[in-house]
């Protein structure tokens, strides 16, 4: 109400405040004065009041202020604050908003705040802004007398406007230095006794105002109170603290809420076996129940329920089935509306089909093509029209590439066309060539490398071979002769040496020429060189290859490899050294192939001739002679044999130079092989003489052993075996165990030293073996012994036992020690009672085999509910006549009419 | 002096309740198959839980399987008592037969067979059915319970050994050239004619094999339910007839006639323990059904009782012994030229004493004792025939139908047979101390070098493996078949080096020993520096 009136004022002295700004409720436009300067107008203020719209005895110092500041024409800092439009409510464009600001009550009356001194002031204003001070203070200084001009001057306006004595204004203190802020007072910019604490706001200033109102005893009274113990307040703690002690708290709480389920949980853990079978009620077992449990939800469920559960169909059910029908109508326009629309399927369906048939007997190329053509345009217009469909085919696109890729489905090496090129191109019809020569093409499109253009000269590379790559295709869709291949490829080779020649000729000026580049130049011209000698080597090896593949197919032998290789030769001289070291290595991995059928040759070779060619030889030669590269491969080419040999056979010079050599080898073999033999049968003879034993034995045995003195009459057979029974029949013993023993850990060798080391001198053989060989043999010597201490028949003299592990029984044992165990012993010692129905009694066999979990399927295990648990209580006892015990007792009695009962348990089976 | 049959009525009365529960805590302790683990000892707590939740379990099942012993196994074995200064050894049969029950009676006999030559016996394993043979081939089957002879036939050969395979359905007999299995029909259904010549055939029940040690030292184990041959090794000791089975672990035991004992399994070419028990010939050998004492017979006139878990020597006797067998009680019987004797282990400690002695007709000599299952029956087989006389305590006096039972219908019989085939254990089973199966696997000794079979084996897998190494599909012109081609065999040589260099290696360190041995013992010392090293 007061802001209305307010308003309504301001709107009449044509200024526009904004109401409730800052606590104090200063609702004046202007700043708010210092109290010094209010203070003045103590006397002036009933006056006001009448200058004032409402002649209200609690009106505001603001309103006095602003008037005054009016009237008295001190409106240095007053600013005209526009109405803000919010408040405006103008076209209601805003919401509204309500003020929910602090409202001074009607009847309040403002507190005498003391004045503060001009002193503090000052210093105050010094405190604040030092800068300001600095600027401002000579300028004070300096101003003294006129501001004293000033005041004479105020007070005669003051007289002049109130009509009162001069003498009103000249009582009131002089305060000279009055300083005013700078800026706006307010909880952004305190003033300086606030800040440094000095004038302070007591309660008692609040409190006086009040003095002699009803509530003014009850709250001095209660500020007595206060005063008594008065304790400062502290600030609260940071908020990490605060947390801490609130985590601190809820952790105790909810420790001691939890440790109530300590027993609970620790029997559960400690119990052998939890049941979960008590409450085995499973709600519905049947159908029927869970379907007259059923409510219909949606509309449709409860559209059919009205269905099902209406009175006339239960009836009609119930009845018989005549009503059914009768309920069963349909209307005549719905049965002919069907009829209607399956005929006009029916036959759209045929117009189709013929159509499409028509279309398929079609035989005119033309109108396929143009179909297709169509059909291409259609999709090529969707393409342009439709990114997504450019997409797509993009994607299509890449998938058969990447198919072609994978497949090599249009390759030479599907069924149809390895069978058409192993019938010869040249004999198919027209159609036929075409057709294989369309693949090809296909397969080109589809396997090309899509961005090779990254440097000039991979690309170049990459260009001619699939270029050369290409025309090998042609080549063989074309049924083109082999000359034109090998052309190809020598042609493909030239190219390349072109290509390596340019590539040394190095930049000698601009920026190519500078360190750096010429250097990163060379480094890839090396790489390329690198790459064309590759690129060469497979050339080649194309050549070779093509060379031996082709001539083997045909019947005239025109163009053989030889005919290759002189047009190789014509190349450069590092090439063609290139070109031998392939060769052999190609011979060298043909090597295995090749020995078949060279033995097979060696064979018929010898029983043509009788003489006998060592197949090392044969291989030699064909290493040896370039002459018999063709040769090589005719055996590469899995000629058949006959022709292989009258190519040998062919050749005479070939069996007319080498056939002595052959002889030659033939007869130095043998003589070395008697020799390897003989020497084999050397050792063979140290090795019977190294074992004397058992010759020593037996005649030992025949000379030593004595008839025993208490023996009663032996057979022929005992006599003789008893002869040879022995007598050292302990020594014997040892003996073997010494075996058994140096076979399991064999004696470490004699210090022997390699025949002449350290013999050279007599002194070398008066100091003896070096220490560390003497050491090792040692160490050797007590590992051994360490290795026998540790046997089982190690302090047992006449037994020898076996310490072989048997792999066939190491699956019967456990691998690793399980997870809980530590110790091997405990392990075995916690299995070594059987649990089975065999060897326990019919009472235990069930608690002994008890799973973790007992629990019927289908039984929802519900959470744990709390209940008292006494802790120190045994953990629960293991009942072995418990309910749950009762098994199925066997019905197995021996009806042997004897009374004696049999028992199932612990025998050991024998 | 009292025997088995009214031994309850004399048996000491139960005096005090502390004997009782001393008997009952002995048994508990057979039940509980020794101590449990040292729980205190044991850091994880969960497992220590555990583990004493399971200790409890078991203390009380061994608890109620004593308890139930007490009316399942109700009989008591009999002994024989002298009073005074009467000895039990001079207690003749007549003077036992007269004593006890009718059908007792019945079970000791004398068979007088004069013309077919020493009898060996065997019976099955629950003791109802004798096979016997005499060595001029006279093969008869006989239901001990009703003294009737189910077969009998002359198979007009040397016959050495005869036993009973799993059931009294079949038996094998060792014949002069091999052994042949035979049914009760008298129907010849195998000749195993891999054997040989087979001095001894013994039967492993629970793992169906025969094993036979043949003239040559031989060891043959045969599966008799597929017929494959399971194991075939040379002992190298010559010819051997003395074999049996400890039927604890089903290793077979050789005596053989350099005094040596030899256990073997048939996964092992060599034998498991090899020991030299004796300094003459070893004439007889038996194992106690408990598995763990043998006692052996040496030409030299000793007779030796073993600890098999110790290989050690508890006591030597001095006597002659043709034939040795443990009875299911423990007894021991030595049969000697014509008289038998019948040991007894009287404390317990192992220390056999003279318990009982019998003696034929002069001139009989005994070839085989066999004890009786279930029975107090000693059968003994000689060179006039079969007796059997009666001794009291040797049997087994409650049985166990699910191991044997002797009233056996033939209904069980096949329930039975089905059963124990379900039940058959694998060869591999077999061994020294079959408690130790499931246990720990022992750790492997580090892994000596490779035999060359086993070398040889690895290459050729390794080269099948570099052979089937799938080839990458490499680019156009390195695609090439010749070039796939060359890439395998490089493949396959880089595979096979290692095997070649080591091969070599092996070789040219043969050579090396054998020319160094032949030069040190050829040259003189001045000279051998001179001779070309090799390599």
């Amino acid at each position: 109400m007061q802001k209305m009136k307010k308003r309504k004022r301001n709107a009449k002295a044509g200024k526009s405040v904004k109401g409730g700004r800052g606590f104090g409720g200063t609702k004046s436009g202007g700043p708010r004065l210092p109290n010094s300067l209010l203070s003045q107008f103590p006397v002036l203020k009933p006056h006001n009041g009448g200058l004032g719209t409402d002649g209200n005895a609690g009106v505001d110092d603001e309103d006095i202020n602003s008037d005054e500041g009016e009237i008295g024409g001190l409106d240095v800092y007053e600013y005209d604050e526009p109405m803000p439009e919010e408040e405006s409510m103008k076209n209601r464009r805003y919401d509204h908003v309500d003020n929910f600001e602090y409202e001074l009550p009607e009847k309040f009356e403002d507190s005498n705040v003391p004045s503060d001194d001009g002193e503090e002031e000052e210093e105050d204003y010094r405190g604040f802004k030092d800068i300001k001070r600095s600027s401002n203070s000579d300028v004070l200084s300096g101003n003294e007398t006129e501001e004293e001009e000033d005041n004479a001057r105020h007070d005669r306006m003051l007289q002049r406007i109130t009509e009162l004595p001069a003498e009103v204004f000249e009582s009131r203190p002089q305060i000279r230095n009055v300083v005013s802020e700078a800026y706006l007072e307010s909880e952004y910019n305190p003033t300086r006794d606030i800040l440094d604490g000095s004038g302070h706001l007591t309660i008692q200033d609040l409190l006086n105002p009040i003095q002699g109102k009803p509530v003014y005893t009850e709250f001095r009274k209660r500020m007595q109170r206060l005063n008594k113990k008065s304790l400062t307040l502290q600030p609260p703690l940071p908020k990490v603290a605060q947390e801490n002690l609130e985590r601190e708290v809820a952790y105790a709480r909810s420790k001691k809420d939890v440790t109530k389920w300590e027993p609970l949980v620790k029997r559960n853990r400690e119990a052998p076996t939890i049941f979960f079978d008590e409450d085995i009620n499973l709600g519905f077992s049947t159908v029927g129940a869970i379907t007259s449990e059923f409510e219909p939800r949606t509309d449709f469920e409860k559209k059919m329920a009205s269905l099902v559960h209406d009175s006339k169909v239960a009836e009609a059910h119930k009845e018989d089935g005549a009503k059914l029908l009768e309920l069963n109508k349909i209307s005549l326009e719905d049965v002919k509306d069907r009829q209607n629309r399956l005929a006009k399927m029916r036959s759209l369906l045929f117009r189709h089909e013929m159509k499409a048939k028509h279309i398929k007997k079609i035989k005119s190329k033309t109108f396929h093509r143009l179909l297709k053509k169509d059909k291409e345009k259609r999709t090529s217009i969707d393409v342009q029209m439709d990114p997504e469909a450019a997409k797509e085919l993009a994607m299509k696109q890449e998938f058969k590439r990447a198919e072609e890729r994978l497949r090599l489905k249009h390759k030479n090496n599907n069924k149809w066309a390895t069978r058409i090129l192993k019938r010869g191109l040249a004999i198919q019809d027209e159609q036929t060539q075409a057709a294989i020569s369309e693949q090809l093409h296909q397969h080109a499109l589809l396997t090309r490398k899509m961005n090779s253009m990254k440097d000039s000269s991979s690309g170049e590379d990459d260009k001619s071979s699939d270029e050369d790559d290409d025309d090998d295709d042609d080549n063989l869709d074309l049924g083109m002769k082999s000359d034109m291949a090998s052309k190809l490829l020598t042609k493909a080779k030239e190219k390349t040496f072109e290509v390596m020649e340019d590539e040394d000729e190095m930049p000698k000026s601009g920026v190519f020429s500078l360190p750096f580049m010429t250097r990163s130049l060379a480094k890839k011209s090396e790489e390329a060189r690198a790459e064309a000698k590759v690129a060469l080597e497979e050339y080649d090896l194309a050549l070779n290859q093509h060379d031996t593949d082709v001539p083997n197919n045909r019947n005239k032998g025109t163009s053989s490899g030889r005919r290759v290789f002189g047009a190789s030769i014509k190349q450069p001289e590092e090439p063609s050294h290139v070109n031998n070291n392939i060769g052999r290595d190609s011979d060298d991995e043909d090597c295995e192939i090749n020995k078949n059928v060279n033995v097979e040759s060696a064979r018929s070779v010898s029983l043509q001739k009788g003489v006998q060619i060592d197949i090392d030889q044969l291989n030699e030669e064909f290493d040896v002679g370039q002459d018999f590269e063709s040769f090589d491969h005719l055996v590469r080419g899995n000629a058949p044999k006959t022709t292989y040999e009258s190519a040998v056979f062919a050749s005479g010079s070939w069996s007319g130079k080498k056939n002595p050599n052959v002889a030659g080898s033939t007869n130095r073999k043998p003589t070395g092989v008697a020799q390897h033999d003989s020497s084999f049968d050397n050792l063979k003879d140290v090795d019977d003489n190294d074992d004397p034993e058992s010759g020593e034995e037996m005649v030992d045995g025949i000379l030593s052993s004595s008839p025993k003195p208490d023996y009663e009459l032996p057979s022929q057979a005992d006599l003789i075996r008893m002869a040879f029974a022995g007598d050292d029949v302990e020594q014997e013993f040892e003996q073997e165990k010494i075996e058994v023993l140096n076979e399991e850990n064999p004696e470490p060798e004699k210090t022997l030293s390699l025949p002449g080391w350290g013999q050279w001198t007599s002194l070398q053989e008066k100091y003896g073996l070096p220490s560390w060989i003497t050491e090792e043999h040692e160490n050797a010597k007590r590992r051994r012994d360490e290795a026998l201490s540790k046997r089982k028949d190690a302090h047992l003299k006449n037994v020898i036992i076996s310490e072989k592990i048997n792999k066939k029984a190491e699956n019967l044992h456990t691998k690793t020690l399980p997870f809980p165990y530590t110790s091997k012993e405990v392990f075995e010692q916690s299995i070594r009672v059987p649990i089975g129905p065999e060897y326990n009694p019919v009472t235990s066999i069930v608690a002994l085999n008890r799973p973790e979990v007992v629990k019927t399927a289908g039984v929802i295990i519900k959470p744990i509910k709390f209940e008292e648990v006494n802790p120190h209580e045994k953990g629960s006892e293991q009942n072995l006549n418990s309910k749950r015990d009762t098994p199925k007792v066997k019905k197995n009695k021996p009806n042997n009419g004897k009374v004696i009962k049999a028992t199932k348990t612990a025998k050991k089976k024998s | 002096m009292e025997d088995d049959k009214d031994s309850e009525l004399i048996s000491p009365p139960r005096v005090a309740k502390k004997d009782a529960l001393d008997e009952l805590d002995s048994k508990v302790k057979k039940y509980l198959r020794g101590s449990g683990a040292d729980l205190e000892g044991l850091k994880d707590k969960k497992l220590r839980g555990q583990l004493a939740v399971r200790e409890d379990l078991y203390g009380k099942s061994a608890k109620a399987a004593a308890k139930a012993e007490k009316w399942l196994m109700p009989s008591e074995e009999g002994y024989l008592e002298a009073e005074g200064l009467e000895k039990t050894w001079r207690i003749k049969q007549e003077s036992i037969i007269q004593e006890v029950d009718i059908l007792s009676s019945r079970k000791a006999f004398d068979m007088i067979l004069p013309d077919l030559g020493p009898y060996t016996l065997d019976y099955t394993s629950n003791g109802r059915y004798m096979a016997v043979a005499g060595r001029k081939g006279h093969l008869a089957i006989i239901d001990m319970h009703s003294m009737d002879l189910i077969k009998e036939m002359q198979v007009r050969e040397t016959v050495r050994d005869i036993t009973f395979l799993h059931n009294e359905l079949i038996f094998a007999a060792a014949q002069k050239k091999y052994p042949c299995i035979y049914n009760r029909d008298g129907v010849e259904l195998h000749s195993l004619k891999e054997h040989g010549a087979t001095l001894k055939l013994q039967f492993l029940r629970n793992h169906f094999l025969l094993a036979s040690i043949n003239k040559f030292g031989q060891l043959h184990y045969q599966d008799m339910t597929m017929g494959e041959m399971v194991a075939n090794y040379r002992t190298g000791l010559g010819r051997c007839d003395v074999m049996q089975v400890n039927r604890w672990n089903a290793v077979v035991g050789l005596g053989h006639s350099c005094g040596k004992v030899t256990m073997w399994k048939p996964t092992s070419s060599a034998p498991l323990v090899k020991m030299l028990c004796h300094h003459g010939a070893i004439t007889a050998m038996a194992f106690h059904p408990g598995g763990h004492l043998m006692a052996t017979a040496g030409q030299e006139r000793r007779i030796k009782l073993w600890d098999l878990r110790k290989f050690e020597v508890l006591h030597t006797y001095t006597g002659n012994a043709k034939s040795l067998e443990f009875s299911q009680k423990g007894l021991l019987a030595v049969g000697n030229g014509s008289s038998v004797q019948i040991w007894r282990d009287q404390s317990g400690d192992h220390k056999y004493s003279r318990y009982m002695s019998h003696s034929m007709v002069k001139g009989y000599q005994v070839q085989k004792v066999a004890f009786r299952a279930y029975e107090d029956v000693l059968s003994i087989g000689h060179s006039m025939g079969l007796s059997s006389i009666l001794v009291p305590g040797s049997g087994e006096p409650n049985f166990d139908s699910w191991v044997a039972n002797p009233f056996e219908t033939g209904r069980q019989r096949r329930e039975k047979e089905v059963h124990s085939l379900l039940d058959k254990l694998p060869p591999e089973t077999i061994m020294l101390d079959p408690t130790s199966i499931g246990n720990v696997r022992p750790e492997k000794k580090k892994k000596e070098q490779p035999t060359k079979k086993e070398s040889e084996a690895e290459m050729q897998a390794a080269i099948a493996a570099a052979k089937s190494a799938p080839l990458k599909n490499k680019t156009k012109g390195r695609n090439k078949p010749s070039k796939r081609e060359k890439k395998k065999h490089e493949g396959i040589a880089r595979v096979k080096r290692p095997f070649l260099d080591q091969q070599m290696k092996e070789q040219q360190q043969l050579l090396k020993k054998k020319q160094r041995i032949s030069d040190d013992s050829q040259l003189p010392k001045s000279l051998r520096k001179f001779v070309p090293k090799l390599e």
